[in-house]
């Protein structure tokens, strides 16, 4: 239902660890905020697109990927290029663009494991200060992927109720019960959880 | 934070999911569709309250950036936590934790429906337009370049809609809150 957006492969940046990939990701798109030449921009765009080509997604998939995003950098673009200058509208959007690529292609060579592992570590002064315990970040998201297919299949009860009573499906009919029914069960999971020790109090 | 609370939030992450992949649905008395995520800020906050609602848009945020594909048209992924509208992302959480503690503080059991419902409502406008557009809006003119004053008033024609979710995430709430008050019993 929830599929990953990891792609499997064996380029250089599958092969490169999550971390360094994340940080260099971070530091490229916070060092291009105060690049203004569009020339040295338009270079890294290129860079970026060769890169995300490198990965051989197929066309289709490339660009199904980064559409959302897209859509949004050229309709900024569109307004930018009526409202500011058509030199600051295009190194904004060749930018954009970058960083865009850039991060498409770090999520698509990042395994979910790989992505935790960094995330754990990053958790680490917060659970030493006694804020939050990175173990139980994991249990959450586990638990959250557990439960989408059955909430999904919950909701397609609720709208056959509603066709069996020859009632129209309206979203303000259906949170309240789609929402107390999944709810309700939240203390037999807890109960679970604790009884089995997951969480080591 | 006790096993139960990370439980509740993890299922409302799991149910704003949910929302983001129904099929966009109109409402009878307004023909343009709205995708049933978006009122998640308002629900999470009004139903399970601030810090429980704010754990269940962080887990969400985190489910984005670890590469799924949570939002709604199956949207996910760095790109859309690095792009214009990251703002408004960064914005969910604490707008629930928003609309979580004004909720808490004027919504209690026993109260007239008008009572909870207009508390519900105050709630759900101040945490979820509000403080969602206060924190998004200068991103967007940070990121996208645009001038502040033409993001204001290009965000003014969301107003009715997303008035109107309030309106829908108050009759959720007050739902809850007959059927299974989870708010009074905050984390």
């Amino acid at each position: 239902m929830l599929n990953s957006l990891h792609v499997e492969g064996r380029t250089w940046l599958h092969r490169l660890p999550a971390a360094p990939k994340l940080f260099l990701l971070a530091a490229v798109s916070l060092v291009l905020f105060f690049v203004q030449s569009p020339v040295v921009l338009a270079l890294v765009l290129l860079l970026a697109g060769g890169v995300y080509t490198s990965l051989g997604l197929p066309a289709r998939e490339a660009l199904k990927r980064i559409r959302p995003v897209l859509i949004t950098i050229l309709l900024f673009a569109l307004i930018n290029l009526v409202l500011v200058s058509p030199q600051e509208a295009l190194t904004t959007t060749l930018r954009l663009l970058s960083v865009l690529l850039l991060a498409a292609s770090v999520t698509a060579t990042t395994t979910i494991a790989a992505f935790m592992d960094v995330l754990a570590k990053l958790f680490l002064p917060l659970e030493r200060l006694g804020l939050l315990k990175a173990a139980d970040i994991s249990l959450a998201v586990g638990l959250v992927l557990r439960f989408v297919p059955e909430i999904a299949a919950r909701y397609e009860g609720l709208k056959e109720a509603h066709r069996a009573r020859g009632l129209p499906l309206r979203i303000h009919r259906v949170l309240g019960p789609l929402i107390i029914s999944t709810l309700k069960d939240a203390d037999t999971i807890a109960e679970a959880i604790d009884a089995r020790g997951i969480r080591g109090q | 934070m006790t096993t139960r609370d990370l439980v509740l939030a993890a299922l409302f992450t799991a149910i704003i999911i949910v929302l983001g992949l129904i099929p966009p649905v109109t409402l009878g008395f307004i023909p343009v569709p709205i995708t049933a995520q978006s009122m998640g800020v308002m629900l999470a906050g009004t139903i399970i309250g601030a810090r429980r609602g704010a754990l269940a848009y962080g887990l969400l945020v985190l489910l984005v950036a670890i590469g799924l594909p949570v939002l709604s048209g199956g949207r996910g992924g760095l790109g859309i936590l690095m792009g214009p509208t990251a703002g408004y992302i960064a914005g969910w959480i604490i707008g629930a934790f928003v609309v979580g503690m004004i909720a808490e503080r004027f919504v209690r059991e026993g109260q007239s429906t008008v009572r909870q419902m207009a508390g519900f409502f105050i709630a759900s406008v101040i945490g979820g337009i509000v403080v969602v557009y206060a924190i998004g809006m200068p991103v967007v003119s940070l990121i996208a370049g645009t001038p502040f004053s033409k993001v204001i008033m290009g965000s003014l024609a969301f107003l009715p809609g997303d008035l109107l979710k309030a309106a829908i995430a108050t009759l959720a709430a007050r739902a809850v809150m007959v059927g299974y008050p989870l708010l009074p019993q905050k984390a």
